[in-house]
């Protein structure tokens, strides 16, 4: 039953909507929250308990506590005091076995007192050790908020991020949040007003340049004055050049048995029932307050009818006992001083605590009050203000004792009501040892819940004192962390979003039906089809690869040549313009990093190409040592400006003399040559190398005209049996010439010695990165060397295979392929040093049989270059 | 730069021996979904990176976008590149051709930018994450310009037509 229409109500009498809670039709009208319209329904309990499935009803109606929450449309853990009940809504009780008026775990509590205490998970459960997962798997559907559904569909809709900016942000729709906001925007300041309520503040800022999101909640704050509000779907990160918190004060309850008895109400979530939507509390009440503020809801509820049966004045004379007793759906009486009182609604206040958490998390600091009997922020950081009754300006209260009491003592005194934990608890804990309140946060799990301490965290500091015999200044607060107020995961992803980097003709590969799989952040294509005929078609025709996604960098200046040399342990200083030399990068500790060529175009240019997942990398630390050196010398990274591909096979030359007019004969462009001129009437550079181990070009020209020349390629090398290849053939093509790939056939712990590059770095250099450090491993020795090995049995090893020496793990598989041009497995692996030679033999673990592997040192295919340099 | 890199230039093809080369933006392949109000500028501008100047940078007829101390974005029709890469490197300073590097698209309305980027947009232009790829964004009144690796065009494309999406 709705009362008769209050002034400023919310709801809109002129229809009528309905939800569907737990298969029933709930009538609601426009402006109801969910909860309020259940509560108009007659429902009295909203929730069961964390852990003891206690029945919890309305308490803060503010959207604070877990009391109200349900799962609606499949979502769990809705604040439904503050979630607008919607047409067609589909509301759901958590945490319950059978029903929310009759649950049967319940049990726990009326039972399960003496067996589950605080922290009891942490010593009864943990033998036998095998156990464990069992219990685990019970306590979890024995306790707990709501379930996400995994097998529901996806949630409509989406969740978005937007980024913002204001001159001032203020926190807090009150009536000193609204002033500062009015200021601000009157001293022409662009300001965002946040409020948590469901209120219609964007009218009311109408026209003076305030924007208003509401409801919207502010759940931390960060430096640079960054605030993430989430306002519907919508995570704004909004960054201000001072932010106002007004978030003012919650109301705090008391501690006596039966506190969290569905009936006992904050006086807010009262005001709220009665101001908002009309409806009347209860019919008998009794009112305990410390404050003014508390004791005004008594004329307000005999406004609405009802029955003040007792009124108690803390700041006057204060009982010993309180205790509230409970029938099935919530307060039956209360006994106060032995003087029990019929009643069905019980309001209580313990004052109001400054809302301070932001401004801890902005770096304030948090002082008690000793005279108030609160904390108080200090300290403001610049560029934050606190305005209202976050200061501290909560008026008069008296300071309640920590726990009333019962004449029996019979019932539960609840601290923490999220989590369930008692004031038993808190003694337990304390007299454990955990005498340190973060200690004892971690042990009884106050303040981690929900409310994230809203409602606990003053009453459980006045415990903590009292039970260390201290005051609650010494005991301090926890650390205040984000979020303030719950979110969902969803909300702080926002929209999925992988950036994929994508080569110019990356559409022909998918075109041409090739599997495509993701390298680093690039996407390459794997095959188009059979590996074995591109490998087939390299060496006996001709193939065509998209290596775009190698890195690319000039190095321009006087002093790119002396740059190079002291980057690189090769030598670049006589390298001859238009020639190309294979260089490997090591660390300062003379580790392989990447590798890649180096062509000079001329006296003081450079082109330099890396791996395709370590560009990045590349780019970073040349910048950082051409930072430290100060040599004349830029370095530019151009790797998505040019595409590139490799021409390679024995028929690559007369595609390419079909393309260029350049002289590509073997005297025209020679092995580890770099030409430029035009192919297909396009600007290019070639690289005459050979990763693959035939007759190859790779081609760097500008990206627009990637698919272009792609096409031509293939259109013109048709009649030579061209074909496509990708990363799979690539790796055979590879591996049979044993050339390394960085990162795949080396690790983080590589060097040129164990990688068996000894003839790479030129040690009379005066210094060059990781020299050093290679002296050093030359007196001492590789401890494992890199070989290629063929497999005797036929059988191809997993690539991470385990090589075993005497039954023993003594090396791993890093590479391995059938070869067709071996006719027989083949493979780089790391072995024991003394192994690195020619026949040596040693056992791979294959599906848990050991077979032998042989060791080759050179090339399994063309091990002369023949083939390259023809 | 000298010629060696003319290999970096898209206006430096030219027909020849029968081969007509073909030029394609990054974004050709899904501009086509997007709604309107966005607009593909990848070949309809010449891009060029100058390296060496000083505070500023005189280039007459193009516009100069400061992107780092010393380093410089010049746009241009992109029938004027070869033209404005000649003048500046006449200035003795190092230009680098980004025509084909860089993507661009314009768009219409703050909002969607907001969806994006963390950027100042009243303090354009700067250089940041867009749509988790680093650009140069540009403003003109309502109107934004943004440059970007042009492998990340496909990325770039998509996060900007599901963002618009998201505000329909």
């Amino acid at each position: 039953m709705r009362l008769l229409a209050q002034p400023g109500e919310r709801i809109d009498r002129s229809r009528e909507i309905s939800f569907v809670f737990e298969g029933k039709r709930i009538a609601a009208f426009p402006g109801d929250t969910i909860g309020s319209a259940l509560f108009a329904s007659g429902r009295r309990i909203f929730s069961r308990s964390f852990k003891y499935h206690r029945p919890r009803g309305l308490l803060c109606c503010s959207g604070h506590c877990a009391n109200c929450m349900m799962t609606v449309d499949g979502v769990p853990n809705v604040r439904t005091c503050v979630e607008p009940a919607r047409p067609g809504a589909v509301v759901r009780a958590q945490n319950v076995r059978g029903s929310l008026d009759f649950d049967l775990m319940r049990i726990v509590d009326l039972a399960g007192g003496p067996f589950t205490p605080v922290g009891f998970y942490y010593r009864t459960m943990i033998r036998p050790r095998w156990a464990w997962p069992y219990y685990e798997r019970f306590l979890r559907n024995a306790a707990g908020l709501g379930r996400i559904d995994r097998h529901a569909k996806p949630e409509p809709g989406r969740h978005d991020t937007e980024h913002r900016r204001a001159d001032v942000l203020v926190i807090g729709g009150g009536e000193a949040g609204v002033a500062a906001a009015r200021a601000a925007a009157q001293r022409g300041e662009g300001v965002i007003l946040v409020d948590e309520g469901l209120g219609s503040l964007a009218e009311e800022f109408e026209g003076t340049g305030v924007e208003v999101l509401q409801p919207a909640v502010a759940i931390a704050m960060y430096e640079g004055g960054l605030v993430p509000v989430v306002a519907g779907r919508v995570l704004r990160r909004i960054r201000a050049g001072r932010v106002v918190v007004a978030t003012g004060a919650l109301e705090q309850p008391l501690l006596f048995p039966g506190n969290d008895l569905p009936g006992v109400m904050l006086p807010g979530a009262v005001r709220k029932l009665v101001r908002d939507f009309s409806i009347c509390p209860g019919r008998r009440a009794v009112v305990i307050a410390a404050d003014e503020r508390g004791l005004g809801v008594v004329e307000e509820l005999r406004a609405a009818g009802t029955d003040i049966v007792a009124e108690v004045d803390l700041r006057s004379a204060a009982p010993r006992a309180i205790e509230v007793k409970g029938r099935k759906s919530g307060v039956r009486s209360v006994s106060i001083d032995g003087r029990s009182y019929s009643c069905d609604l019980v309001v209580m206040s313990g004052g109001r605590q400054p809302a301070y958490s932001l401004l801890a998390q902005a770096g304030a600091r948090v002082e008690y009050d000793e005279a108030r009997g609160i904390f108080v922020p200090t300290g403001i950081p610049a560029g934050v203000e606190a305005v209202g009754s976050v200061t501290g300006a909560v008026g008069a209260a008296a300071i309640p004792p920590p726990v009333f009491r019962g004449a029996s003592a019979g019932d539960r005194c609840v601290v923490c009501f999220c989590e369930d934990v008692t004031d038993k608890d808190v003694k337990r804990a304390v007299a454990e040892g955990f005498d340190s309140i973060e200690l004892a946060k971690r042990y009884t799990t106050v303040t981690m819940g929900p409310c994230q301490g809203k409602l606990c965290q003053l009453a459980s500091i006045r415990l903590y004192a009292r039970e260390n015999g201290t005051d609650e200044g010494a005991i301090g607060t926890t650390t205040a962390r984000p979020p303030w107020t719950p979110v969902s995961l969803a909300q702080l992803a926002g929209r999925p979003l992988e950036v994929a980097r994508k080569t110019s003709i990356h559409h022909r590969h998918e075109a041409l039906g090739a599997t495509i799989l993701w390298t680093g952040a690039w996407r390459r294509a794997h095959s188009y089809g059979d590996p074995a005929v591109e490998v087939r078609a390299v060496r006996e025709a001709v193939g065509v690869i998209d290596v775009s996604t190698l890195g690319k960098l000039l190095v321009i200046g006087p002093d790119a040549a002396a740059f190079l040399e002291r980057l690189y342990p090769n030598r670049f200083g006589d390298l001859r313009p238009g020639r190309i030399r294979y260089g490997v990068l090591t660390t300062d500790g003379g580790r392989i990093m990447d590798d890649g060529t180096v062509a000079r175009l001329s006296e003081t240019e450079f082109y330099v190409t890396t791996t395709s997942t370590g560009a990045a990398a590349v780019v970073e630390w040349f910048g950082w040592w051409n930072a430290i050196w100060g040599m004349d010398v830029e370095i530019v990274d151009v790797t998505g400006a040019a595409c590139a591909v490799n021409v390679a096979g024995p028929r690559a030359r007369e595609l390419m003399e079909r393309l260029t007019s350049l002289d590509v004969s073997a005297e025209g462009v020679k092995y580890l040559d770099a030409a430029s001129g035009r192919v297909a009437g396009v600007p290019a550079l070639l690289l005459r190398i050979g990763f693959v181990g035939e007759l190859g070009y790779e081609i760097h020209f500008p990206a627009p005209y990637g698919e272009y020349l792609w096409d031509t390629l293939l259109e013109r090398g048709a009649d030579l049996g061209i074909r496509p290849f990708g990363l799979e053939a690539q790796r055979v093509l590879r591996l049979e010439k044993q050339h390394i790939i960085v990162g795949q056939d080396t690790d983080s712990e590589s060097t040129l010695l164990s990688a068996g590059l000894t003839w790479l770095p030129k040690l009379d250099k005066d210094d060059f990165v990781g020299k050093w450090a290679y002296e050093l491993q030359q007196e001492r020795g590789a401890r494992e060397r890199l070989v290629g090995f063929e497999m005797l049995s036929g059988t191809v090893p997993p690539e991470g295979a385990q090589v075993v020496r005497d039954g023993r793990i003594a090396g791993r598989v890093t590479s391995s392929r059938w070869s067709e041009a071996a006719g027989q497995p083949v493979g780089l692996a790391w072995v024991p040093p003394d192994l690195a030679q020619d026949g040596a033999r040693f056992e791979i673990r294959v599906g848990g049989r050991l077979e032998t592997a042989s060791v080759h040192l050179s090339a399994f295919y063309d091990p002369d270059g023949e083939r390259l340099r023809s | 730069m000298s010629g060696a890199f003319a290999f970096l230039s898209p206006d430096a093809a030219a027909p020849e021996g029968g081969f007509a080369p073909v030029l394609r933006s990054p974004l050709a392949h899904e501009i086509g979904r997007a709604p309107a109000g966005v607009a593909d500028l990848s070949l309809a501008l010449g891009k060029l990176e100058v390296y060496g100047a000083g505070a500023s940078l005189d280039a007459p007829g193009a516009e100069v976008v400061p992107i780092a101390p010393g380093r410089f974005l010049v746009l241009c029709p992109y029938v004027r590149t070869a033209e404005t890469r000649t003048a500046l490197a006449g200035q003795g300073l190092l230009v680098v051709d980004r025509t084909g590097a860089l993507g661009a698209l314009e768009l219409v309305g703050e909002r969607v930018l907001r969806r994006l980027t963390d950027l100042d947009l009243d303090r354009l232009p700067a250089v940041g994450p867009v749509a988790h790829v680093r650009t140069v964004v540009l403003r003109d009144g309502d109107r934004f310009r943004l440059l970007f690796p042009q492998e990340c065009g496909d990325s770039m494309l998509e996060a900007v037509i599901d963002a618009l999406a998201g505000l329909a």
